[in-house]
């Protein structure tokens, strides 16, 4: 799937569907606002997760929130370090 | 969110701090030419980046910022005699100049010639604007006074205004680039609400930005890199071929330009770090084309929108926290959001509640918060460059500064760069 990096994942969750589409924009962002445009999908599914973590009462969930709630920090600070690759490929882990 | 260090690279503003450098190497607005009038007028206690100083306006004409204290015995210069082109501190009589070289040091004997060997820290000024402005970096790395239009106007056509705001600079900026707050703080209860009467009223409204922000509660998000900082345009649908774009300019080091639409005044707003917990705003209305309407007076007098009036002396808005900002919760229940009155006393109410410095390692963003992040970015990356050596190229680049921001309404398949070009450009 190619996206055009200029363009904002819309991030209502953190399913399969929406990682795949922040995956697949990490890939072909190059530009300082293709950068700021994935950070701040980074922020809304690291926001979701922390909520979801909060009512979650499925122990086995709850770590795979907080599994997905970490990897999607390390993504953050890997694109706020200008490495979206490494980001994308740390999201991939997650599918 | 950003992690600890990032976030006290972006607050601390110290000598020697990250952001503290950063702005030092800029000219910044430190009075209003109004507070130092005349010459040998009174000398006016002003803090900067952390720094407690002096300034005074000299037999000449010439303005003096320099360290509040005499480094005879660290008394304050506030109680100095302005005289004969120097501040003489009344302790023991040493006078300094406006550059702030010692030009008489009465109690000591004359042959030791220890006057000509004392200065005391002062910092350039500029007189531009109405402001006095100040560069309080390297001497030898002098920027260039930013080309902004509202600084350019003839008098009548600017109005400026200074305050007190009682928190970090950082979050009354992010309040600036924010523009998703205004259809929730700044709304009235019925255009939150969306009541019929309130859809009614608006439809034939002149005013874009009442009528398409209603009509589009999602706006579209698109930032830009410029020479002098960010474009930061949100896109909402307007009618069935076209959308409404709004331009928020953000110059660096810490102005913005808020959106204004042909044929109306212009505002904007610039932070100043006083220190790590208080911050300047300075807010500016002008109209590049005449004196300002009576309109503008108008909500100018009754701090409708974007100014706020202050305490004579500490410049602390009237409406302030130890007042609760004059919340009236009948008000709020029946009328606005807020129940505060005018748009700077409910920036000022949310933005101090946020604490003196947010933690923005605990914060939760979403997608509507793009510009927020796009200008911490660009503040980070410039922040580190010069701690790498590499000077701020925008602080050089006064020219750059010569734009405006802009609303209007374009067809769906016309980029806003491009068709907002020619109103982006300043005309003064």
């Amino acid at each position: 799937m190619r996206r055009n990096p200029g363009h904002i994942v819309s991030v209502a969750d953190f399913s399969d569907e929406t990682l795949r589409a922040m995956v697949a924009a990490l890939e072909v962002s190059t530009e300082f606002e293709h950068l700021i445009y994935r950070e701040s999908e980074l922020d809304a599914v690291w926001s979701i997760a922390g909520f979801a973590l909060k009512d979650e009462p499925d122990v086995v969930r709850r770590e795979m929130i907080a599994r997905l709630k970490e990897t999607a920090l390390l993504a953050h600070d890997l694109v706020a370090d200008s490495r979206p690759r490494e980001a994308a490929d740390a999201l991939k882990t997650l599918l | 969110m950003l992690s600890k260090a990032e976030n006290d690279l972006l607050t601390q503003t110290n000598s020697g701090t990250g952001a503290g450098e950063y702005f030092r190497r800029y000219w910044i607005p430190a009075l209003m030419a109004s507070e130092v009038p005349t010459p040998d007028c009174p000398p006016v206690r002003i803090r900067l980046l952390g720094e407690d100083l002096i300034a005074f306006r000299d037999t000449n004409g010439r303005v003096g910022l320099m360290d509040e204290f005499c480094p005879h015995r660290r008394a304050s210069l506030f109680w100095g005699r302005n005289e004969e082109c120097g501040l003489r501190c009344v302790y023991h009589g040493w006078k300094f100049d406006v550059t702030g070289v010692c030009v008489d040091m009465p109690n000591e004997p004359p042959e030791y010639g220890f006057d000509n060997k004392v200065r005391i820290s002062a910092y350039p000024t500029r007189e531009y604007g109405g402001l006095i402005w100040t560069h309080m970096g390297p001497p030898d790395k002098t920027p260039e006074l930013p080309k902004m239009e509202w600084a350019r106007v003839p008098d009548s056509h600017r109005y400026v205004s200074k305050r007190l705001q009682e928190c970090n600079y950082l979050q009354a900026l992010e309040g600036g680039v924010d523009s998703s707050h205004s259809n929730f703080l700044h709304a009235s209860v019925d255009a939150f609400r969306v009541t019929d009467s309130y859809v009614a009223k608006i439809r034939t409204s002149s005013n874009l930005r009442a009528k398409y922000h209603l009509l589009d509660k999602a706006p579209r998000f698109t930032v830009k890199k410029t020479d002098y900082g960010l474009v930061i345009a949100v896109r909402r649908n307007a009618e069935e071929n076209t959308y409404y774009w709004r331009m928020t300019q953000f110059l660096l080091p810490s102005y913005t330009i808020i959106p204004y639409q042909k044929g109306n005044s212009i505002h904007g707003h610039c932070w100043v770090p006083r220190d790590d917990e208080t911050c300047w705003i300075w807010t500016y209305t002008w109209n590049p084309d005449g004196p300002l309407s009576q309109e503008d007076l108008d909500a100018i007098a009754n701090e409708t929108f974007v100014h706020a009036k202050v305490e004579p002396g500490t410049l602390r808005p009237i409406r302030n926290k130890s007042n609760n900002y004059g919340i009236d919760r009948e008000l709020q229940r029946t009328t606005t959001m807020t129940g505060i009155h005018g748009f700077a006393s409910q920036d000022q109410a949310i933005q101090e509640s946020m604490g003196t410095i947010v933690d923005r390692t605990t914060e939760r963003l979403g997608t509507s918060d793009t510009a927020i992040i796009a200008t911490r970015r660009l503040l980070l990356q410039e922040i580190h460059a010069l701690q790498q050596g590499k000077e701020p190229p925008a602080a050089n680049s006064g020219d750059s500064y010569w734009v405006r921001s802009c609303s209007l309404v374009l067809n769906r398949e016309v980029e806003f760069d491009e068709g907002a070009r020619e109103m982006m450009i300043a005309g003064v």
